[in-house]
């Protein structure tokens, strides 16, 4: 029994040690910053916590194994994601948000602008598919806290209902199997209404060459659960020759930093994160100049859904100003002048309305 | 950070663990000590400034109160023990009660933060006091050994309740060597197991079940949420008291378990002593006995007896609710004692003991009195429907789990590990046991991988 005992203090502090060491060796964990508030109100333990279990060595084979003891031992759900043989849905409510608060800061917002705002919240996966959910996950649906979103909304604002869209197409491919945003025919959907509403025609799909980028994307839901028998997205780009061309893109930092992007960046898709494909930078600006000779200036302000919209939109203004307010670290004002631009769209998914705090 | 995330596991206890072996003997309080400090500082800099004061005002009340003792007029140490308990007290409902959360506004601390385990280190707090006032021991003057009874890390969460003099004693009869941390390791992760396994899955069918609107509950998904919170309870605390023991046994003190396998126990009275045993004990001590002692007359020291379980309650969840359980629990215990020689009860203990530990936890696991009482109508069909759609899917993906807590709460495993130990094949348990031990870990890991840790989610 001493030597059992002694052999098991053996192999199970060799293991815990081992872990935190190779963490160092391979310098995945970032330590956090400290700071006087942080470390008084304990918040700093809890972002340490984080970056740790992020750090974690070999945190995606031990997630991938927390999945499958998951799906052995109860309901097909994993860290909040419910898992089905179609696609990874997240059960974790998007309506969280306080309905009256954003109303008050979208219209306050709109009060401030010159131009016409248009709004529009986009359900995510869960808000579409959540039939599929069991019936105890009931609760406020997204499409009745859009409702109750848009009732508060001045009446000025244009609304765009994207739920009525994108539900009616809900057996078509719209939104990816394994994240909780929208593909870009998902997109495309979207846009034909919203582009008509901001007054032109809509391009029609048949005008479109369509390009698959890869069919081996794996979104924020499968980071969640690593659940490897979930099938993997297509990520596409949707080409439209029509003589007019994308210019230029302007990318700008919190600082007064600026560099040059792609609209697509097509080498993402041979990297771990195949999403910035889609204009992503992680900055708070970034300004399409096309060829479209209208004069015609647009302002939008999302988030991730921006991303696979915002290309749809450049074949009819001659700039576009995307604004990503979650990466904003200063005042709107800094950033853009909305006086200057005739038309304001809002765009972004129903589980980043506090976003919009950053706006007020 | 609680004992049951990454960090702790993988940072926090191997490196305190290293540096206490590592320091000369004498050091090793001190070492302890300042670790304890870093654990309640790393809750936030204003927990640290809090418990500091916390000790040194039972510190300072604890000597007055000695000193008080040892003069003439004896009977003046109630004043400092009065003052000291009463600042206990204070603090406990400050944290722990909405009610009196205006007593720590001035902290300023963000919703949910609270020092961990201060219903605990409160009534080890006022035991101290109170040993000292009855002259059962004497005030320590080493203010290092008092702070490690008070917040001792490995002890801190729903460790082992125990007497100050069998604390300094533990302390001097510390044993440290390979094989102690072996089996305190292999405690730790059963502990882990419980926590992270059992109790969080348990605990996704409870809030599965209380998601639900309590009108439209059918019979059996009402019985299936009650089952999943007792014994998501047991696993959550016997779980930590595990952990708290295992951990205390890698330092080299062995301080008993605060479970003793209550689930289906065949009287109620066993259940309730099997239930962390020594808060049970500690309630006894110093609140029941003194007053029995004092008032001594049976059907009133039934009913105080009743109010002091009703007191316990109070402390588990710092609400109505709780309280109601323990008066539940008090008032059934007096009532079997008063009925058993019933054959009924001597032939059915098991199953009525089960019952009625259910039907109480109703109180426990609800908000307002109002809603136990309407889960308690759902629970008897009230709400017109046995089973449903909601109870079957609850069946399906949890039956199995439940099926498994239920023979992990009893005893059966560990007679079974016993009977095999001392058969011929107890080279299997001796092969095993360490594979066992690091598998359950690596489970847990993985389990813990995502969000990094595994919360307390209950009576919270």
């Amino acid at each position: 029994m001493k030597l059992s005992k002694k052999i098991t203090a053996g192999i199970l502090i060799i293991f815990i040690v081992m872990m935190p060491v190779i963490m160092i060796l391979k310098k995945s964990f970032r330590f956090p910053e400290v700071s006087l508030k942080g470390l008084s109100d304990g918040s700093f333990v809890h972002e340490f916590e984080e970056l740790f279990a992020d750090g974690f060595s070999w945190r995606s084979m031990w997630v991938s194994a927390s999945a499958e003891i998951n799906s052995c031992i109860g309901e097909p759900i994993i860290n909040g994601v419910y898992i089905t043989d179609s696609r990874l849905i997240d059960t974790g409510s998007a309506v969280q948000f306080d309905a009256e608060k954003t109303a008050g800061i979208v219209n306050s917002f709109s009060e401030k602008c010159t131009g016409a705002v248009y709004f529009a919240a986009i359900p995510t996966s869960a808000g579409i598919y959540r039939d599929i959910l069991p019936e105890y996950m009931s609760g406020t649906t997204e499409k009745q806290k859009a409702d109750i979103l848009y009732e508060k909304l001045n009446t000025d604002i244009r609304k765009i209902d994207a739920y009525s869209i994108l539900k009616m197409l809900s057996d078509s491919y719209i939104y990816y199997r394994t994240d909780t945003k929208w593909t870009c025919y998902g997109a495309y959907c979207v846009y034909r209404t919203v582009v008509q509403k901001l007054g032109f025609m809509p391009v029609s799909y048949d005008k479109y060459t369509i390009r698959h980028m890869t069919d081996g994307y794996r979104g924020n839901l499968y980071s969640r659960t690593q659940y490897t028998e979930s099938k993997s997205d297509q990520l596409d780009i949707y080409e439209y020759n029509d003589g007019t061309e994308t210019t230029s893109c302007t990318v700008y930092d919190n600082h007064g930093g600026k560099y040059k992007c792609e609209l697509y960046n097509t080498d993402a898709v041979e990297t771990d994160n195949m999403y910035d494909l889609y204009l992503y930078s992680g900055q708070p600006l970034v300004k399409i100049n096309t060829t479209v000779n209208n004069d015609r200036h647009l302002l939008v302000i999302g988030d991730e859904f921006v991303l696979n919209f915002v290309p749809f939109l450049t074949k009819h203004y001659s700039e576009i100003s995307v604004l990503f307010p979650e990466y904003m670290e200063k005042e709107t004002d800094y950033f853009v002048d909305t006086d200057k631009y005739e038309q304001t769209l809002i765009l972004l998914g129903m589980d980043k309305m506090n976003i919009l705090e950053m706006i007020k | 950070m609680i004992y049951s995330s990454l960090g702790f596991i993988y940072l926090f206890f191997p490196a305190s663990l290293i540096i206490y072996y590592a320091v000369p003997r004498k050091a090793k309080d001190i070492v302890l000590f300042l670790m304890s400090c870093v654990f309640t500082g790393l809750m936030g800099l204003k927990i640290l400034a809090f418990t500091a004061l916390y000790i040194a005002v039972n510190y300072i009340a604890a000597h007055l109160t000695y000193r008080m003792a040892v003069v003439k007029r004896r009977q003046l140490r109630l004043i400092p023990c009065s003052i000291g308990i009463f600042f206990d007290i204070l603090m406990i409902f400050g944290f722990r009660s909405e009610y009196f959360s205006f007593i720590t506004a001035p902290l300023n601390l963000p919703d949910g933060v609270f020092p961990i385990g201060i219903s605990f280190f409160t009534l080890s707090a006022v035991g101290y006091l109170m040993e000292i006032y009855r002259g059962e021991v004497k005030a320590d003057m080493n203010i290092v050994r008092f702070s490690l009874y008070l917040i001792m890390f490995p002890r801190l969460i729903f460790g082992s309740l125990m007497s100050y003099s069998v604390f300094v004693s533990a302390l001097r009869r510390r044993r440290m060597n390979i094989m102690e941390i072996g089996r305190g390791l292999s405690l730790f992760v059963k502990g882990l197991g419980k926590k992270v396994i059992a109790a969080d899955s348990l605990y996704a069918l409870y809030s599965a079940v209380v998601s639900t609107d309590t009108g439209n509950l059918s019979l059996v998904s009402a019985w299936l949420g009650v089952i999943s919170y007792v014994l998501c309870l047991y696993f959550t605390m016997s779980g930590f008291s595990d952990m708290s023991t295992g951990l205390c046994r890698c330092f080299g003190f062995r301080f008993p378990g605060g479970f003793n396998y209550p689930m289906f126990s065949g009287k109620i009275r066993f259940f309730a002593a099997k239930w962390q045993v020594q808060a049970v004990q500690w309630f006894r001590r110093n609140i029941t006995r003194p007053l029995t002692v004092l008032i001594d007359n049976p059907r009133l020291n039934k009913i105080i007896f009743i109010l002091v379980w009703a007191i316990g309650g109070f402390w588990y969840g710092f609400s109505v609710g709780s309280m109601i359980f323990g008066f539940l629990m008090g008032t059934a215990i007096i009532i079997e004692n008063r009925f058993r020689n019933l054959k009924f009860m001597k032939s059915n203990g098991i199953l009525y003991t089960s019952f009625a530990v259910m039907l109480m936890s109703v109180f426990l696991m609800s908000d307002e009195i109002s809603d136990a009482f309407r889960y308690l109508w759902a629970m008897v069909g009230g709400n017109g429907t046995i089973a449903d759609s909601l109870a079957a899917y609850f069946a399906r993906y949890y039956i199995v789990v439940l099926l498994a807590a239920v023979y992990a709460s009893t005893d059966l495993f560990k007679n079974m590990v016993v009977r095999v130990e001392n058969s011929r094949f107890r080279w299997a348990v001796y092969v095993f046991s360490p594979a066992v031990s690091l598998l359950l870990l690596m489970i847990c890991t993985a389990m813990m991988s995502y969000s990094g840790s595994s919360g307390i989610l209950l009576l919270m």
